[in-house]
């Protein structure tokens, strides 16, 4: 195990005494319990409609965020084609909804499930890819599927391009469809969901098959050659990023009742991924922080069409400047100075990786 | 009889010309993976800069001098991407660098909009190219027979570059084994600075020859961006007898498979993709591993 521990040098992951490091997570659930208590509440707070709304697109998109931020982390393979994973569940749930005619809760268990089960098929095929190939395969992966919601002959089932518009009777757990489609009626739905998503991401990245994870990430070969399965654990990771990316595009079709070409489109991954650099994706929070600023961002300068331009200096300065992002560059400044040094290694290792 | 009207000799030169202006850009992009080890992501939208540049200038004196000031004004841009992106970046991941050609090709695609605006343009051809030719008994766009022309021109040119001259014997060298190149005195930083400036010319150049064959617009740099990353990646990264032969192909099935089964059209290079970067991930020419 020493050499596993050494392998796998993180801050999240590196040794301490067993007391700090249980202090630390008793810490960290407490503070996240408590967030998550008070996250509830946060209508009644910002009563313009406007604002949450506006709150709502950061958790869609943080969502994500943190989907491509655990894999990348975890496997060091970067989702080029997000939009493939979250665009495919909105489509499958208004597809269950608009052709199977099945209710809101039938239709969500299908969308989580299908897709999560694609995943593991997609991600069965293509975990084995090195970082470069794997980013293009997916970014193909989500062109493909554009391009076949487009095709004329399926558009009886898919909508062409117009999209699919739905509505569905009865109720998703106590929420209506008028409910849902109204930000202070989201609210619960979409920030539970974040939670749940970022809780999941926590646990999985802290418990032994996150460790071995990381030492696949590091180095393959001599994790196989210590006898460690290679293979199963990274299929399992795309696996668990398929279903999070699911979730972000379950909660898109409840809110917005539509699925559109455009949710699959290159740009729509993008988001996501910028918003994943620019947040850092060596914690659970860094994407979702990334989410929350790239929001914001297109809020304040969307109008004015400076939005990408900015994004694209945003991105090009974080991966010249700042390596792990935002949140790295807050932990680097908050960390001990006798931390920072392990701190710089372990950013050099990333990058090297 | 619709199955073999599709196999026109006019389809045939339409599937001819969107291979040729593919292959300009292939190469480009493969001549600056080869050495630099560089995805550039940005690629699609230099091809555009260089459409809309290809617009103004041949608004101001004409479409030749347009032809012949783009690339030069692209290459410009090459050394700026050389000295400002990839050296600064050698020590780190491929993906770091992919990612910020990503980063660079947004600014670039806004800055066109900001200058030119979002609407569509449209270039004429030069009058002594606007007519049409007479295509085995069928008149044909003569521009269209031009952009084949120049388009496998370039091709042969470049081929005759890498295999009979010099300094084109070192860039084989240097993609196939840099360091070993470097150890033989080969001066692998000057010759990165050439075949990026190439690759961006390159880039410029097929975007004022794609002016008169395409609208110019915004979406012009991402819908091509896809489409040349599949022509290297099967054409094996690196390669550029492969690439070029993977536009070929690539032009073939877009033009006759849309005619034959519009939905495998649509497929095709998705799963062609997929097969190559799966099981074959050196791709169909004698390229390096991805």
């Amino acid at each position: 195990m020493g050499a596993l521990q050494s392998l796998a040098a993180d801050p999240a992951t590196r040794p301490r005494s067993a007391k700090t490091r249980s202090a630390s997570v008793y810490m960290t659930v407490a503070v996240g319990g408590a967030l998550t208590v008070l996250g509830l509440l946060a209508p009644t707070a910002i009563h313009s409609p406007y604002y949450l709304g506006l709150l709502i697109n950061a958790i869609l998109l943080a969502i994500s965020a943190v989907s491509i931020g655990f894999l990348a982390h975890q496997s060091g393979l970067m989702m080029f084609g997000a939009a493939a994973f979250t665009g495919s569940a909105t489509y499958l749930y208004a597809i269950a909804i608009t052709q199977f005619g099945w209710n809101a809760m039938a239709a969500s268990a299908f969308t989580l499930s299908a897709s999560t089960g694609l995943s593991a098929v997609i991600g069965a095929l293509i975990v084995r890819a090195r970082p470069l190939p794997f980013a293009m395969l997916t970014l193909a992966l989500a062109q493909m599927l554009r391009s076949f919601v487009l095709i004329t002959d399926f558009r009886p089932v898919t909508g062409g391009d117009d999209g699919l518009p739905l509505s569905f009777e009865g109720a998703f757990f106590d929420f209506s469809q008028a409910q849902l489609s109204k930000p202070e009626g989201f609210w619960p739905v979409a920030w539970l969901a974040l939670c749940g998503v970022m809780a999941l991401a926590w646990v999985v990245g802290r418990s032994p098959i996150g460790q071995v994870l990381r030492a696949i990430k590091v180095n393959e070969e001599r994790m196989r050659f210590s006898g460690f399965d290679t293979y199963g654990p990274r299929v399992l990771a795309f696996a668990l990023a398929g279903f999070m990316a699911a979730v972000a595009g379950l909660l898109t079709g409840l809110y917005t009742a539509f699925a559109s070409p455009e949710l699959l489109d290159f740009s729509t991954g993008g988001n996501a991924l910028v918003s994943t650099l620019i947040g850092g994706v060596g914690t659970v929070a860094g994407p979702a922080l990334g989410a929350l600023l790239y929001v914001v961002g297109q809020d304040r300068f969307g109008a004015t069409g400076d939005l990408e331009f900015l994004t694209g200096l945003g991105v090009v300065l974080v991966i010249y400047l700042f390596p792990d992002g935002v949140m790295g560059f807050i932990r680097g400044a908050v960390a001990k100075p006798g931390a920072r040094d392990a701190e710089a290694q372990h950013g050099g290792e990333h990058a090297a990786s | 009889m619709a199955f073999l009207h599709a196999f026109s000799p006019a389809q045939f030169a339409n599937a001819l010309a969107l291979a040729s202006l593919l292959t300009i850009l292939a190469s480009g992009l493969a001549l600056i993976f080869g050495l630099r080890d560089v995805m550039n992501f940005a690629h699609g939208a230099l091809f555009m800069l260089g459409a809309y540049l290809g617009y103004t200038i041949s608004g101001l004196f004409n479409f030749w001098a347009a032809l012949l000031i783009v690339p030069f004004l692209l290459a410009l841009l090459g050394v700026a991407f050389e000295y400002a992106a990839i050296r600064p970046l050698q020590k780190r991941s491929q993906m770091d660098v992919a990612l910020v050609t990503f980063g660079l090709a947004l600014i670039l695609s806004q800055l066109v909009i900001k200058i030119w605006g979002t609407a569509p343009l449209a270039v004429t051809a030069p009058p002594s190219l606007a007519g049409s030719t007479d295509l085995f008994g069928q008149p044909y766009p003569t521009y269209r027979l031009f952009l084949i022309a120049v388009g496998f021109s370039v091709c042969v040119a470049l081929a005759a570059w890498l295999n009979y001259t010099r300094s084109g014997m070192n860039v084989r060298a240097v993609s196939q084994h840099p360091t070993v190149a470097r150890i033989l005195g080969v001066n692998t930083d000057r010759l990165g600075l050439l075949v990026v400036c190439m690759g961006t010319g390159l880039a410029g150049f097929a975007g004022v020859l794609a002016g008169p064959y395409l609208s110019v617009d915004p979406a012009l740099g991402g819908s091509i961006l896809i489409n040349c990353l599949i022509v290297v990646v099967i054409g094996g990264l690196g390669s550029i007898g492969g690439a070029i032969a993977a536009a070929v192909a690539f032009g073939l099935t877009q033009v006759f498979g849309s005619l034959l089964s519009p939905t495998l059209a649509v497929m095709a290079p998705y799963l062609l993709l997929f097969f190559v970067l799966l099981w074959r991930p050196q791709g169909f020419g004698r390229g390096r591993v991805g």
